[in-house]
């Protein structure tokens, strides 16, 4: 294959066509499970920093998960969930929890003794301390998280074409399929290159949502 | 109302697994209106005991009565909004500006924003920081003291009768901390507030305090009375050995520059005269030198005869006037400014920088004498020898 042919191939309306459905379609697999992902991994990040005895089964529940190779964790539920895209979906909401609840962790625990102190030596209780001290002070290091999180999904969710599912994985698996005829290396090096573009494009967001959110006297 | 402020009744905190209490029966009565200082070495239990005041540490048992009320078993966080609290990592929030680090309190209270806005000014500027510059900055973009000035204004910020510092000015730098600290006691003139105050520094004690409770360890107290009694009727070994050597220089830290007599006929010229009469003026007197006033009667420099021939602008002949102190400083802080400064005196100016008269050496060394005398007139009426005596 050379550059040429696949510079061509890439300027093709059908291969953009495609690659702009799987982008979408890549993008709506990984955003539920992020999504579900944040709620559920900062609320056991919490439980995980409030209640020390909680600290080590939950921290080592959410680092098995990642243990479960992809191929087979979306296999594994196909029965409980079907065909298609729940199944990985389910699988990357779980894949997504590690990094989601141990920088929660870590972010509470980061958050001065002195500064969570003083909330409650002026009389702030337990759920303003929360919601008004220590989360803000943590965020930043959990926004780390959740932004590793959506990277790692990024290149898992490409595994879930194996399963039936839709997204970028689709261009990769078809080529896959199609060696060593014509055009199947252009597939997959198509799919692979949008994934990058996707990951770049995430990191940029997630450098946006950074500056939206971080109070400013938190920023370096 | 009862002169005593908060009544704490056989406090104990006992740790789990311990098997010597943190802090045994601590009994004492705050007065209303005074500064308590706990002092002691470490681990003490100087610092569990003042937490229990306000409950951050439950103690184990005993009772703590605010204004007559026992607060033992009440709504903690509603407690702590009647009492202010100064740490010494200060704990200020790094993600909240200025005006709403302050606002905290009246925010928890409930008070409407104008309300708040208009406290928050007035409390920075109380503190010294000018509302306009500081309310929207980061704590970061503060100095150490800046950030304990903050601290302090967030602790007032409700108007709470009952303020509790830990080590407060602990981690400053001496020289802010020495500056914190006079403008602290000032602000207590007109606040009137109660506070206990926690530290292990003797002389900060000293200076602080109204009253001085010296603990040993399980937070017994070995002495509780005012700096003079300390230091002049030390209550047993313990004490004497805490309070230590030097005695006569830490009471330099009990006078006060407005309780001694200040030279007030120094002579002085203002910068709307010119350097001919001033010359002429100091030409005529017995004095060396001369303090300029800026238009405000603020000290600007100090002026010797042959700075006022070189035809430079009064405003920059001489040596710039340095050594401030204000009425509430000690004898301490004149001595020391007048080490640091220029011409040997201390400038006394009141807290709008305006000339009151000078301190110089020789005040000091008469009002040690007098001290001396005073306590040589103890001694031989408590019947005890004097150790001067006994060395002369």
């Amino acid at each position: 294959m050379e550059i040429a042919s696949f510079l061509e191939f890439l300027q093709s309306d059908a291969t953009q066509r495609t690659l702009l459905a799987e982008t979408r379609e890549h993008l709506i697999m990984i955003a539920l499970p992020i999504l579900g992902a944040l709620v559920v991994g900062i609320a056991l990040g919490i439980a995980a920093h409030r209640f020390r005895f909680l600290r080590g089964s939950i921290l080592n529940m959410v680092s098995w998960f990642l243990t479960i190779p992809s191929l087979a964790f979306f296999a594994l539920l196909i029965p409980i969930v079907g065909i298609g895209n729940t199944a990985p979906m389910t699988a990357l909401f779980f894949y997504a929890l590690l990094p989601i609840v141990r920088n929660t962790v870590a972010g509470l625990t980061s958050v001065d003794q002195a500064v969570v102190e003083s909330a409650k030596g002026m009389g702030m209780g337990r759920v303003k301390r929360l919601l008004q001290i220590e989360l803000p002070n943590a965020w930043p290091v959990i926004l780390a998280g959740a932004r590793v999180a959506t990277l790692l999904l990024i290149g898992i969710a490409a595994i879930a074409a194996v399963v039936g599912g839709d997204g970028l994985g689709q261009s990769i698996y078809r080529g896959i399929n199609r060696i060593p005829a014509g055009g199947s290396l252009e597939a997959i090096l198509s799919g692979t290159l949008m994934i990058v573009v996707l990951a770049v494009l995430i990191d940029l967001i997630y450098l946006g949502i950074g500056r939206l959110t971080i109070p400013r006297g938190l920023r370096d | 109302m009862t002169d005593t402020m908060i009544e704490l009744e056989k406090l104990t905190k006992r740790y789990p697994g311990t098997e010597i209490p943190a802090v045994e029966d601590l009994t004492m009565g705050i007065p209303r209106g005074e500064i308590v200082v706990f002092v002691g070495p470490s681990g003490c239990g100087k610092t569990t005991s003042l937490k229990m005041i306000n409950r951050i540490i439950e103690p184990t048992s005993g009772h703590i009565i605010l204004d007559g009320e026992d607060v033992t078993k009440s709504d903690p966080d509603k407690l702590r909004r009647r009492i202010g609290y100064v740490i010494q990592q200060i704990g200020l929030f790094p993600h909240r500006r200025i005006g709403d680090n302050v606002a905290t309190v009246p925010n928890l209270l409930g008070w409407d924003r104008d309300r708040t806005n208009e406290r928050v000014n007035e409390l920075l500027e109380i503190v010294g920081l000018d509302p306009e510059m500081y309310r929207d900055r980061y704590p970061k973009e503060l100095s150490g003291g800046q950030r304990q000035r903050v601290g302090v204004a967030r602790a007032l910020a409700a108007d709470p009768p009952v303020l509790l510092m830990d080590e407060p000015f602990g981690a400053i730098d001496p020289i802010t901390r020495t500056r914190l600290q006079n403008e602290f006691l000032r602000l207590q003139q007109e606040l009137q507030k109660t506070i206990v105050f926690v530290t292990h520094d003797i002389d900060e004690a000293i200076k602080m305090g109204d009253r001085i409770a010296i603990l040993q360890e399980r937070s017994i107290p070995a002495q509780f009375a005012t700096p003079e009694e300390i230091l002049t009727q030390p209550a047993n070994q313990f004490v004497e050995d805490f309070v230590g050597s030097g005695a006569t220089l830490k009471r330099l830290k009990l006078t006060r520059i407005r309780d001694i007599e200040i030279i007030t006929d120094c002579l002085t010229g203002s910068v709307d005269e010119d350097a001919r009469t001033l010359r002429d003026r100091l030409a005529a007197s017995e004095w060396t030198g001369m303090l300029l006033l800026d238009e405000q009667k603020r000290p600007l420099r100090w002026l010797r005869a042959p700075d006022l021939d070189q035809g430079r602008s009064l405003r920059e002949a001489g040596l710039p006037a340095k050594a401030f102190v204000e009425p509430h400083a000690t004898l301490s802080d004149a001595l020391e400014e007048m080490l640091l400064g220029s011409a040997g005196v201390s400038i006394v100016v009141d807290k709008h920088g305006v000339y009151q008269g000078i301190v110089d050496v020789d005040t000091i060394i008469i009002t040690i004498q007098e001290m001396r005398d005073a306590s040589a007139e103890f001694y031989r009426t408590a019947k005890l020898v004097d150790p001067a005596e006994v060395a002369g």
